[in-house]
């Protein structure tokens, strides 16, 4: 075949056939397409060879198990012997696959949904284009799937209002209880069943299925009921396979369009967006409840990123959403409430996290996206400490870019710096989950490489130990001095993934290794190195959580890196570096790597102060109300910032700590403010001679306290801060960078207090507050919020 | 195990049982080897925790069923579509007639030629266009990087497309 595709990738184009691009990908080839004649032919051949290619690999047989294994696999789960009288799970099978149907219909609509920007775009410019034209794809899928000619309406028809058949269906539905409703790729896959459950109603096809289906039932009466079972569904299952994935991929051409069309016609993509979201949201509740009964309330509460529909949208994957609702710090009046306490946080994972969603094409569920994490993962040159104190504090105020009336008080935190040669020795242990999960490339060979580039940094008067841990836990490498560090870069080399995991064994294991070695005055830390996989039953996260709790005590800090996609367990890995003395980053690449144990290597694995909180008092004759932003998994009671038993946030050598609080000053009017003016308490104005002291000019007082890595007991640092009314266009570069990236995560989030910023005025800001920009991180944010803005569609 | 658990692991079964034995039979060239990979597969899955897989459940289960099968199969690695097995073992089973025919129909065309193409593409193809896995789902199996992957698929595709013309032409 001679094709001039102009050297363009034409992989890329057969990805684009193959719905394989994200939506930035995709334009470009959509692009591309429009001039490129040939590049079309290539689309539309890739597609028609896929058609033959699907109908003929997925009509192969697929055997199934003999009777005696699937019957070792039902003991196992404990499903032997069916009571005489319960129906057994494959009996409601038809049923389930309708729900599925169900499901898969509502995905397509989502699907569509999501697609319809690109496509309309496309459409639009290029109607001569085949690709886009309905009508000749229901004529193309035609003839190759006669059986099914009637598919796309009445698998498009239900998605205007899946919606609402989200909410109602999968909740009454046995099938669905199994925690993993079919919102997955492996529902899309089944989809063949699923699609022609619908089908079938009205086509011959039903009728080839009864009496087929009748020897089989039969046969259950019998000694293999379990395993006749399993042929009924696979059986049935294969048969429609073939007929269905036409189907599917019919749908993936043609029906798109209407079901998309079908949506914008009862209100924009975020509207009908955002239902899904909701719809699911009830489900996943309703499943969880019974799913993941085991898992305390408060763990549950702490999961903060997993949604599988925004994960969906984009490509075809999956999973259950537990999705907790948004919390957001909201503004509180000064008079009220005086006393704002948090706990630092110089975790950034978050923000690597979100970088992943776009980078992948999709925006990040809002959950998400922790604001403070965000406005974290960058470095700012904030003064270092004088004195003897670790660190020092940074208090800048200057108007608020989002809201003309309110003011921004930004407190940075800087930890003082140490020079790689003036580094305590260091004794550290890699916990590595070596489990079969780590085996993907970004997962267990991303931390070997992180690890080995570790090593090298390191000097004779360091200590390496590894422990692995997977269907067994075990000490891999003793702690060796970095003198000899070739014996522990083999070590590194020699990890290999394979076998499930017993994560409290090792975590025991590397806590003993730490403690047998310990550095005294040195840096002594573990750092666990996961994908978040702790199998061993859920009960068991709580005992990790006091395993490491109790190991803190011990004076060994906890790094938790984690890796690979699966962010449901983003909250355990930041409650184990939270509850361990630790901090926790997600690598998602080798330059993150890279930033985290490298470039910060100091901030990252050296602690100079920890237990550091925050306590803002606010002097409410300046001050009506005020909002921190972010923080909300951070916040401390009042009581709790003198309280010296009460865990908080560490910080790293050279580390910086940014907080922002939003200001409406006195007189200004407070936004989104549900409490009724208070009956008996005395206002301001009724009460002066309380508020005419010296400090009244006071904007606000900030109190600091900290240990010191070794201490028990906290110090006390005192700062009185008044605001001299700078304008925004005076403050400094960092200060409008940190604006920035707070608008950006205020608009991921669909935060109500966003104002008047747009990803426009993001993407404004944080290009004149660039500075110089040495890594590239400021850089590279401007791009993630160029990619939001395109995803957004504005 | 609790009951959501168990069913989880029965909807698992439903859907991937018969893919998986497939697909291992092709790595293996036996279904009774197949079958044990699987079993062992499905085995591994009972100490798994759904929240873990979800989302992955497939990746996942082929990436455990491709390592069992490498595993027992490392001597001889290679790929073969099920016709060349030993089918005595397998159960016998009926297709509805429209089924079959569809199936003579078009029996092999495509597959022909698959059967010519490097190990490594044929399985990307199958995992793809027999599995539906995504190009991602497909990196984490077979521990290869997305664009490989893409490009493995896109060479495949290009390879075969030309075959299948040149055949038409020929006819």
């Amino acid at each position: 075949m001679k094709t001039n595709l102009e050297n363009f990738d034409e992989a890329k184009l057969t990805a684009y056939a193959l719905n394989e691009l994200d939506a930035a990908e995709r334009s470009e080839v959509e692009k591309f397409l429009t001039a490129n004649a040939d590049a079309r032919r290539w689309v539309e051949d890739v597609r028609q060879t896929v058609l033959q290619l699907e109908k003929e690999l997925q009509g192969e047989e697929c055997p199934a198990l003999t009777a005696e294994q699937s019957r070792a696999i039902a003991k196992k789960i404990g499903d032997e012997k069916p009571a005489a009288g319960k129906i057994s799970w494959w009996q409601w099978l038809p049923n389930f696959r309708l729900v599925e149907a169900l499901a898969v219909v509502a995905v397509i609509a989502v699907m569509a949904a999501m697609l319809l920007p690109s496509l309309a775009k496309t459409k639009a410019k290029a109607r001569h284009l085949a690709l886009n034209s309905p009508q000749q794809l229901q004529q193309k899928s035609a003839p190759v799937a006669p059986t099914t000619t009637a598919a796309p309406s009445p698998v498009v028809m239900p998605a205007a209002q899946s919606p609402a058949l989200f909410a109602e269906q999968p909740a009454n539905t046995p099938a669905r209880a199994d925690g993993k409703f079919g919102f997955d790729l492996d529902a899309l896959k089944s989809a063949p069943a699923a699609g022609d459950s619908t089908l079938a109603y009205d086509t011959a096809a039903r009728e080839k299925l009864a009496p087929q289906s009748a020897p089989v039932g039969l046969a259950m009466g019998g000694a293999n009921s379990y395993a006749g079972g399993t042929a009924f569904g696979l059986d049935d299952v294969r048969q429609t396979q073939m007929r269905a994935s036409k189907v599917i991929s019919s749908v993936n051409g043609v029906s798109f369009q209407q079901g998309a069309s079908a949506l914008t016609a009862d209100g924009s993509i975020s509207e009908s967006f955002r239902n899904g979201t909701a719809a699911s949201d009830a489900i996943s509740a309703k499943l969880f409840a019974g799913a993941k009964d085991e898992l305390a309330e408060q763990e549950l509460a702490d999961v903060p990123t997993q949604n599988n529909f925004y994960r969906l949208v984009n490509s075809p994957q999956t999973g259950t959403a537990t999705y907790p609702r948004l919390v957001e710090n909201s503004f509180l009046t000064a008079l009220n409430h005086p006393l704002s306490t948090f706990s630092i946080d110089v975790d950034t994972a978050s923000y690597a996290n979100v970088r992943r969603f776009l980078t992948a094409g999709q925006l990040p569920p809002p959950a998400a996206v922790r604001l403070e994490e965000m406005i974290n993962y960058f470095h700012y040159n904030y003064p270092q400490p004088r004195g003897n104190d670790p660190f020092a504090a940074n208090i800048e105020i200057a108007g608020c870019p989002w809201n003309a009336d309110h003011r921004l008080v930004r407190i940075g935190l800087k930890g003082r710096e140490i020079a790689q040669d003036k580094r305590p020795p260091s004794n550290f242990v890699f916990l590595i989950d070596v489990s079969g999960s780590m085996q993907p490339p970004e997962r267990l060979p991303l931390i070997k490489q992180a690890l080995r580039q570790l090593v090298k940094k390191m000097t004779e008067n360091d200590r390496v130990a590894i422990v692995i841990y997977a269907g067994a836990a075990g000490v891999k490498l003793e702690s060796t001095s970095c003198a000899q560090k070739e014996i522990i870069l083999q070590a590194i080399d020699e990890l290999g993934a394979g076998g499930s995991t017993a994560g409290a064994a090792g975590i025991q294991a590397a806590y003993e290794v730490a403690q047998e070695n310990f550095i005294k005055g040195g840096v002594n830390r573990v750092l666990l190195c996961t994908d978040g996989d702790f199998n061993v039953g859920i009960t068991d996260q709580s005992q990790l959580v006091k395993i490491i709790q109790d190991k803190a005590k011990s004076g060994v800090f906890l790094t938790t890196l984690g890796v690979g996609t699966d962010n449901y367990k983003d909250a355990l890995m930041q409650k184990l570096a939270d509850k361990g003395n630790g901090n926790y980053a997600y690598l998602d690449t080798l330059e993150e790597a890279q930033k985290v144990l490298i470039d910060q290597m100091s901030g990252t694995l050296v602690t100079i102060a920890k237990d550091v909180k925050i306590q803002v008092e606010f002097n409410p004759v300046q001050v009506a109300a005020y909002r921190l932003i972010g923080y909300e998994k951070r916040m401390l009671r009042k009581e709790d910032f003198n309280n010296d038993k009460k865990d908080a946030g560490e910080i790293g050598a050279g580390h910086t700590v940014t907080a922002l609080y939003e200001i409406v000053p006195a007189g200004g009017e407070i936004p989104a403010s549900n409490v009724d003016p208070l009956k008996y308490q005395p206002t301001v104005e009724e009460k002066p001679e309380r508020y005419v002291a010296d400090s009244s000019k006071e904007l606000l007082t900030l109190k600091l306290r900290y240990k010191q890595p070794d201490g028990d007991r906290s110090r006390l640092l005192e700062f009185p801060v008044t605001d001299s009314g700078k304008s925004f266009a005076r403050a400094s570069t960092d200060f409008k960078f940190a604006t920035a990236v707070a608008e950006f995560g205020m608009l991921l989030r669909g935060s109500e207090f966003a104002g008047n910023a747009t990803y426009g005025s993001v993407l404004e800001l944080a290009q004149a507050a660039k500075g110089t920009d040495a890594e590239g991180y400021r850089s590279e944010f401007l791009t993630l919020v160029k990619t939001a803005q395109r995803l957004a569609g504005q | 195990m609790t009951e959501a658990k168990s069913d989880w692991i029965k909807a698992a079964l439903r859907e991937h049982e018969g893919a998986l034995v497939r697909y291992a039979a092709q790595i293996t060239g036996d279904l009774d080897r197949a079958r044990d990979v699987v079993q062992d597969t499905f085995l591994r899955l009972c100490a798994e925790e759904p929240a873990r897989l979800d989302g992955h459940l497939a990746q996942w289960l082929f990436t455990v069923c491709r390592n069992r099968a490498l595993d027992i199969q490392r001597k001889e690695q290679r790929m073969k579509p099920l016709d060349d097995l030993e089918l005595a073992t397998r159960a016998s089973r009926e297709h509805s007639p429209s089924a079959q025919a569809e199936q003579n129909d078009s029996a092999g065309r495509a597959q022909k030629f698959l059967k010519h193409l490097p190990p490594n593409q044929q399985e990307v193809v199958r995992l793809k266009f027999q599995n539906g896995l995504s190009y991602k789902e497909i990196a984490g199996v077979t521990n290869l990087s997305v664009t490989n992957v893409g490009f493995l698929i896109h060479t495949a595709l290009k390879t075969l497309r030309q075959q299948m013309t040149e055949m038409e032409g020929t006819i």
